[in-house]
């Protein structure tokens, strides 16, 4: 995935993504209808932070946005927000389009515009009471995984060529010696399609492969160091 | 003497927990609606009433055995006279009230006069004695005395104790003596229009009209019309009594109609109050519930995933118009102000585990039930949504045990949704329950099997899950990937991955079938 991502809107939420996306090193384009809001995402360091009448197919044609980009729609306003989502799908159908929406049927309105994922406000913050009611240590560990600030990370791994996990059984392989769990892969193979661990699948590992593990920061440091070797090593 | 005797008794009674514990059992039984028993000691109550009132009426028609007369008049007779001298008992407490008389006396040094003291005690029982329950129990007592015939009838006051022990006919007393002014109101009209009318037809007909011949029959002729009743063992001949009986026929149907939509609005008016009484009541017998305050977005899409559940629950809005909106939606739902002190009060605290949720969207608002929960009692758990990042310092000194930023989750969200799209999209299963990738705790004191246990004699991979940490405790630390060797203890959490069959499977083993 390009690095490069769109953003639409910058008030409250844009501006907290825009510093969001920064700190994960992305290239943050920003696009406004208001200029006090130009202005701002300039003062704050967006270089690329430009003001056009987002109704206007020619001006968006104008940033020359790749066809497959990454765009988030966050306008202040929902009308516009909606409007502006079917406009970036009719221009560019392979795009990645995720939109913000803050109520029931804006979500439908933004999903039958062809935004890619939805994000409910509401939705989203109904599920987290009920994740803190019935499941409160995972939700505390998923949160320390979000925010950044535990040792314990997530993370994608991939296999990488002629390594010793090529062409072993997940089932084989002893992850939890090095520190580190295994809870799901991205097989290649099989499509894009993120596969539980525990959803009892035989699963033969490919170089290629996804791993997606959870660990200690230096364990899956060492090992992603281990994977690059062409023989497992012996154990400790 | 005498005086210095009963205070050292007194004193004795005070020191005695057994005398204590009694009393207070006694007082619970028969006042306490929260105690255990007294649905029990109700329930016999009523049956000795009814089974009294049972035997008056075969007695009119049959010889009766005499087992039934020794029942009716010593059994039954016996424990109510019990039962009534132990509310005179509980009413009081006679030996605190000795005691301070004597230690004021001597604070004052005044002499302890011991009649004054009795004659205090014998105006407090005495208080309880003339009111209304106390007389009809007292009378309910008097058809023991078999010689007096008349004294059978007293037996139907049997009936009106019925009063202390059904909870719905109380209810009706109350929501009547709420229109007390009105119904007043209107009796006075009734006997004022029922006197002149009586007087009217007594002064017209008494020597024509061969039924009439005194005030009491032009009295009871005067009800019967105005009630519409109308029997007809008494009718006006004259034109003069045909006309008054024309205009309290009227006036007897307006005020019919008056006293039943009194009576009726009276309910109407109490019927809401009613149910949500209910339906706190039938909370507070659970051991864990939700209060939620509030019913906006927030809430419709929370109880959307929280009624699978089924978990217990009410909402409490400030709005009449809102909390009607949530009735019609099917939740149960009561108007009520969450953020006063009485209301979170009516709720089981001590017993039950509250989670009280301030979804309303001022902060105000949400900060001050939060605060007003946390007075209550601290193990109240609080989970607020606060609107602004700048609140949840507030929130956090309020003592709320989680604060929700919608707008903050949902941009951290979207930011993980863009920046890692894997790691999203398996959050997202795990959290919202996907079959697949069920995450789940276990408590080991519910899995007793996994007590004492070491980490690697249990075989997770067997049984398809993913061990992925314990947690040490509610407030403990949390081992991640925590070492073979690592022992489990009864406060632990296990936090487990896998498909909802395996995870079922595996408490089922180690002996914690139920959640």
């Amino acid at each position: 995935m390009s690095k490069r991502v769109y953003l639409f809107g910058y008030g409250k939420q844009g501006h907290a993504l825009a510093e969001g996306l920064r700190r994960e090193v992305f290239e943050v384009v920003i696009i406004e209808t208001d200029p006090h809001y130009v202005e701002a995402a300039k003062a704050a360091g967006f270089e690329e932070s430009y003001l056009i009448d987002v109704t206007q197919d020619s001006q968006i044609e104008a940033l020359h946005i790749t066809p497959d980009a990454t765009m988030v729609c966050v306008m202040e306003d929902e009308h516009l927000n909606v409007f502006l989502t079917l406009s970036l799908r009719a221009l560019y159908p392979e795009a990645t389009i995720f939109a913000i929406s803050s109520s029931i049927h804006m979500t439908q309105k933004l999903k039958m515009a062809g935004a890619s994922r939805v994000i409910d406000l509401y939705h989203v913050s109904a599920n987290r009471i009920h994740n803190i009611l019935t499941k409160p240590v995972a939700t505390k560990l998923l949160d320390s995984f979000i925010s950044n600030d535990s040792d314990i990370s997530f993370r994608e791994i991939a296999i990488p060529e002629g390594s010793w996990l090529h062409g072993k059984m997940a089932e084989e392989v002893d992850f939890s010696a090095y520190g580190v769990l295994l809870l799901g892969l991205v097989d290649l193979e099989l499509g894009n399609k993120f596969i539980f661990i525990t959803s009892g699948v035989a699963h033969k590992l490919d170089s290629g492969d996804i791993l997606v593990c959870i660990g200690y920061n230096e364990d899956l440091d060492r090992f992603e160091s281990i994977i690059k070797l062409s023989t497992e090593p012996k154990k400790i | 003497m005498l005086g210095t005797l009963l205070v050292r008794f007194a004193f004795a009674l005070q020191g005695s927990a057994a005398y204590r514990r009694t009393k207070q059992f006694f007082r619970d039984i028969l006042n306490n609606p929260e105690c255990s028993y007294k649905k029990y000691f109700d329930s016999l109550m009523i049956f000795l009433i009814l089974t009294s009132v049972g035997i008056l009426v075969y007695e009119v028609r049959h010889p009766v055995p005499e087992w039934m007369i020794i029942y009716d008049v010593y059994v039954v007779s016996l424990i109510f006279a019990v039962e009534y001298l132990l509310r005179l008992w509980v009413y009081s407490d006679v030996h605190t009230e000795i005691i301070r008389a004597y230690e004021e006396a001597k604070f004052l040094r005044k002499p302890f006069r011991l009649s004054e003291v009795l004659a205090k005690i014998a105006k407090e029982k005495f208080r309880y004695i003339i009111s209304l329950p106390a007389i009809i129990d007292f009378l309910a007592i008097l058809p023991a005395y078999r010689p007096l015939r008349i004294l059978r009838i007293f037996v139907l006051f049997r009936v009106f104790k019925l009063l202390r022990y059904t909870k719905s006919i109380n209810q009706f007393v109350d929501v009547l003596s709420n229109k007390r002014f009105e119904l007043y109101t209107l009796l006075f009209l009734l006997l004022f229009i029922m006197a002149t009318a009586g007087i009217a037809i007594y002064v017209f007909e008494e020597d024509k009209n061969p039924n009439i011949t005194s005030l009491f029959d032009a009295f009871y002729w005067a009800l019967v019309t105005i009630s519409t009743v109308g029997y007809g063992d008494i009718a006006p001949v004259t034109p003069q009594g045909r006309m008054i009986s024309i205009l309290i026929i009227i006036s007897g149907i307006a005020m019919i109609s008056f006293v039943t939509s009194v009576i009726v609005s009276a309910f109407s008016e109490k019927l809401d109050a009613l149910k949500e009484n209910r339906i706190i009541e039938e909370l507070n017998r659970k051991k864990a519930f939700l209060i939620i305050c509030g019913y906006g977005q927030m809430t419709k899409m929370f109880l959307r995933q929280e009624q699978k559940l089924g978990s217990d629950y009410v909402i409490i809005d400030k709005d009449p118009d809102v909390v009607a909106r949530a009735i019609k939606d099917g939740y149960q739902a009561i108007n009520e102000d969450a953020s006063r002190h009485d209301v979170l009060a009516k709720f089981n605290y001590e017993y039950a585990k509250i989670t009280v949720l301030c979804l309303t969207d001022s902060d105000v608002e949400n900060i001050y039930i939060a605060l007003n929960a946390k007075s209550l009692s601290p193990s109240i758990k609080v989970i607020a949504r606060a609107t602004d990042e700048g609140m949840q310092k507030k929130y956090a000194l309020a003592g709320v045990d989680h604060t929700l930023l919608p707008a903050q989750v949902t941009g951290m969200m979207l930011l993980t949704a863009i920046t890692k799209p894997v790691m999203y999209r398996g959050m997202h299963a795990i959290l919202t329950g996907q079959h697949v990738a069920h995450i789940d705790e276990v408590y080991a004191y519910r899995c007793v099997g996994l007590i004492g246990k070491q980490v690697l004699e249990i075989d997770f991979r067997s049984f398809r899950l993913l061990f992925i940490g314990i947690q040490r405790g509610e407030k403990g630390e949390f081992l991640f990937n925590p070492p073979a060797d690592t022992v489990i203890s009864e406060e632990d959490i296990l936090l487990l991955m896998g498909l909802e069959i395996s995870i079922r499977h595996f408490k089922e083993t180690f002996g914690g079938g139920e959640l």
